[in-house]
């Protein structure tokens, strides 16, 4: 607990800046009675605070100092002009800040609306004036219609009296200013709606009502009735009709004649007639018969009678306007026509103005042709309906004949593919025609060719006889294919034909034909290579051939020789049996490919044998022990550590660039900063 | 704190000239009394005042509560005080330039000069809080808000500086006395 005597100074202090509440004063007071030392410190502290209070006195700001600072202050920051000023201020006002967001967020929701194609609350806005604009016309036809309706019959007052009053307020054609006094009478007419923006559609709504039943359809008759100054009479129509038939006939001919016959009782006439004959003698045709218009459905009814109906078609087609534009187009035409013919005769002006009437007639006179014929066209067309009869025979699709076409493929394998190439071209002869033929070297020496060649049919058998004796057969296909002639289906009485066969060879050397039978094995055996070459001659007796072969040897005294061999499956078990006595046989795996389609000639079919044999070398390699091995060990770890390094570089090369930009912005903001203090 | 003034500083934050600029004539004293309070010259400190009322205008929307406008005016300018005295390399004596200029007894001036230096051991805060008393005759109530301390703090300061003041003092108060 802290006494006064402990805290004199400040109890002291706020005594003189009489800052002490009353009982704090008469504490202090008891306390300066019974306390000496605190009487004086008293009345030095009273002393100090007169002279703090005459000396800093003098310290005081002047009494400019306020305008000073002012004044200074105005220079340092200008007014800012009006409408700057006003924006920014109203800009800090929470409320402005509040609906500019609302603003722009409902501005970014317009906007995505628009792109996504929804409709918009503006669109809404907008057919709400199309609607208006939309009505105003109306008005005005009623208020024009009522005009003239009024004088046409006064008898029915009573019904068009709402919207004549209407219309006299509006009627001297003041269009745009009927807007206004329209909203007025909009709010007489409907009591309902009070305010005016509401009221719009609404508005319109009740003075169609009103206007449209009687009013302002007979608005509308009045209106047309002038402008259809010739009425015209239905039978003045130009119609063209024409139809199609597709009937199926025993007997095109008999058609035709009777189709002649029913055109003439029916006053027409056959326009065209047109036949084709099939291959399988079959006829195909069409004929178009001309006829009154009026006849037409009578002969429809009787053509049907003929035949078979497969297809019926019936048109009718309106020029009607067509047909009066261009009339119409034409008499002005001919009065454009007379006009520059009066020009020409009068032959006063230039001789260019004169060349440009000649051009222009020349122009117009074409024209008037083209109309004319326009219209004779339509003419013919509109005095006759055409009928278009397709007619075909019955079993239009029957063939006439068969072909009976042979196809051979033929693969060969052979050790000398150029001999026999040549052989088999040397076959050609007349009858065997040799169409296509091929000797393919590639760049390893493998040699293929292929020949197509098309032999007579009766000669076919011969010749792949003796192109299958040139060598191995691998494989050989036929086939044969029946192709109807003029048509599809079956005909009993259809001759076959057999076409030329047509064959395709194609020579590999046999090295290339696929081994029947693969084996593979493996002879441990001290000497690699003196039985390496052992083997080789046992192979040679046994009609086989080497392939090839490698021979290695590695640094720990391992040898290995590879051999692959092909010998005719016949000798396949015998060479098997004589690989014993070379060491011992391990791992024989024997993989066979049973062809089912070829006909193979099995004792020849080569087989494949890969042999390895090899030795077991050194049992430690000189690359084992102490010191290879730590020699090892070490080069790996230099190697890691170099490997780290790059990566290290790596990271830096990605890195450093950022760290740069870092450095350097805090760079410009500090001296930014310090240039502002 | 009545509503006219919370008004006031209400408009000027929100970018009000006039008001601000009645702020201005109000608040300038207590700003110089805090500047002179550390700085000990009043060139200085009237460019600090002067400097700190610009950067409030240009920082005004930063308060977001009217009452504590004057307080953060007087934080400014005891900040840039700060960076002030901070900057200027050998502390200047102003009793010098008085000296020259004023002419008075020898008396009063050496009294005036103990003085001084007296002041300018005090710490900064003291200092101020002197200025501010004895400046403007505020009450304590107005330096606590304007130094952000509270009443027993104050009382402290105010306590201790003058206990410094009279003891450096005591031989030339004793003569005059």
């Amino acid at each position: 607990m802290t006494t006064i005597h402990d805290e004199i100074d400040n109890w002291l202090a706020a005594d003189l800046h009489g800052e002490l509440s009353e009982n704090e004063r008469s504490v202090l007071h008891t306390h300066l009675v019974d306390c000496a030392t605190c009487r004086k410190t008293h009345q030095e502290t009273k002393t100090m605070n007169k002279i703090l209070e005459e000396t800093l006195a003098q310290e005081k700001p002047d009494l400019r100092f306020e305008h000073r600072m002012l004044s200074r202050f105005r220079s340092r920051i200008p007014q800012r002009s009006g409408l700057v000023k006003s924006l920014v201020d109203l800009m800090r006002l929470r409320p402005v800040q509040i609906t500019a967001v609302a603003a722009i967020l409902l501005a970014l929701i317009q906007v995505g609306r628009m792109i996504t194609g929804e409709r918009a609350t503006m669109l809404r806005g907008r057919e709400g004036y199309a609607n208006e604009e939309v009505f105003r016309q109306q008005r005005s036809q009623v208020a024009s219609g009522v005009g003239r309706a009024g004088g046409l019959d006064k008898s029915d007052e009573l019904a068009a009296g709402r919207s004549q009053d209407l219309a006299l307020k509006a009627t001297p054609s003041s269009l745009p200013a009927s807007r206004p006094d329209f909203h007025e009478d909009a709010k007489t007419l409907s009591t309902t709606v009070a305010p005016a923006k509401m009221a719009q559609p609404e508005a319109t709504e009740v003075l169609r009502r009103s206007a449209s039943p009687e009013n302002f359809a007979r608005a509308e008759v009045a209106e047309q009735k002038p402008a259809e100054a010739p009425a015209p009479a239905s039978a003045n129509r130009k119609l063209i009709r024409n139809a199609t038939v597709q009937l199926e006939i025993v007997s095109f001919d008999d058609a035709v004649q009777k189709i002649t016959a029913f055109a003439n009782e029916e006053h027409g006439y056959v326009a065209t007639t047109n036949s084709e004959k099939q291959a399988n003698g079959k006829l195909r045709g069409e004929v178009v018969v001309k006829v009154l218009p009026e006849n037409l459905d009578r002969l429809l009814q009787k053509l049907r009678g003929l035949g078979e109906l497969k297809n019926q078609t019936l048109g009718t087609e309106d020029v009607t306007k067509a047909y009066f534009d261009t009339d119409a187009r034409l008499k002005n035409a001919h009065v454009m026509e007379q006009r520059l013919i009066d020009m020409l005769n009068v032959k006063t002006g230039k001789v260019a103005d004169l060349l440009q009437v000649e051009k222009e007639l020349g122009r117009v006179r074409e024209e008037i042709e083209k109309m004319q014929g326009d219209l004779k066209y339509w003419d013919s067309q509109v005095q006759f309906a055409t009928v278009t009869i397709a007619l075909a025979e019955k079993d239009m699709e029957e063939p006439a004949a068969f072909l009976l076409k042979e196809r051979a493929q033929l693969s060969l394998y052979a050790p000398d593919v150029e001999k026999i190439y040549n052989d088999i071209k040397a076959l050609a002869s007349p009858k065997v025609r040799i169409t296509n033929a091929q000797l393919n070297r590639d760049y390893s020496g493998r040699v293929s060719a292929t020949i197509s060649m098309l032999i007579a049919p009766e000669e076919s058998d011969a010749v792949i006889g003796r192109v299958k004796g040139f060598g191995r057969v691998e494989n050989f296909q036929m086939q044969t294919q029946r192709i109807a002639q003029g048509g599809s289906g079956i005909s009993e009485n259809a001759k076959t034909k057999r076409d030329k066969v047509e064959l395709n060879i194609t020579i590999s050397r046999d090295e290339q034909e696929q081994a029947l039978q693969q084996t593979s094995l493996r002879i441990r055996t001290s000497s690699v290579d003196e039985k390496a070459k052992e083997l080789r001659t046992l192979a040679e007796k046994q009609g086989g051939r080497v392939r090839s072969s490698t021979f290695n040897r590695d640094p720990d005294g391992r040898e290995l020789a590879k051999v692959w061999l092909r010998v005719p499956m016949k000798n396949y078990f015998s060479l098997i049996q004589s690989l014993n006595s070379l060491g011992k046989v391990e791992n024989v795996s024997v993989q066979r490919q049973n062809r089912t389609d070829a006909q193979i000639d099995e004792a020849n079919a080569p087989a494949d044998v890969s042999i390895q044999v090899y030795s077991q070398g050194n049992i430690i390699s000189y690359k084992t022990g102490l010191f290879p091995t730590l020699r090892r060990t070490l080069t790996q770890s230099a190697g890691a550590i170099m490997w780290s390094l790059r990566m290290i570089g790596v990271a830096i090369a990605f890195l450093a660039p950022w760290v740069i930009a870092i450095i350097v912005i805090v760079w410009i903001a500090k001296r930014v900063i310090r240039a502002r203090r | 704190m009545d509503a006219s003034e919370r008004e006031q500083y209400r408009a000027a934050i929100h970018g009000d000239r006039e008001a601000f600029e009645m702020i201005i004539r109000t608040h300038s004293r207590t700003l110089f009394a805090i500047a002179y309070g550390i700085l000990q010259n009043r060139e200085e400190a009237e460019d600090v005042v002067q400097d700190s009322l610009v950067k409030a205008w240009k920082t005004r929307w930063r308060v977001r509560d009217p009452e504590k406008f004057p307080a953060w005016l007087c934080t400014i300018a005891r900040h840039r005080a700060h960076d002030m005295a901070r900057k200027r390399r050998p502390v200047p004596f102003p009793h010098e330039t008085l000296e020259t200029s004023e002419t008075k007894t020898a008396h009063t001036t050496a009294i005036d000069q103990q003085l001084h230096s007296a002041l300018a051991a005090l710490p900064e805060l003291h200092r101020a809080a002197l200025t501010l008393r004895y400046f403007e005759e505020q009450d304590y109530r107005s330096i606590e808000n304007a130094l952000g301390l509270t009443n027993g703090a104050l009382r402290g300061i105010l306590g201790r500086a003058l206990a410094s003041l009279r003891k450096q003092l005591r031989p030339a108060l004793a003569s005059l006395d």
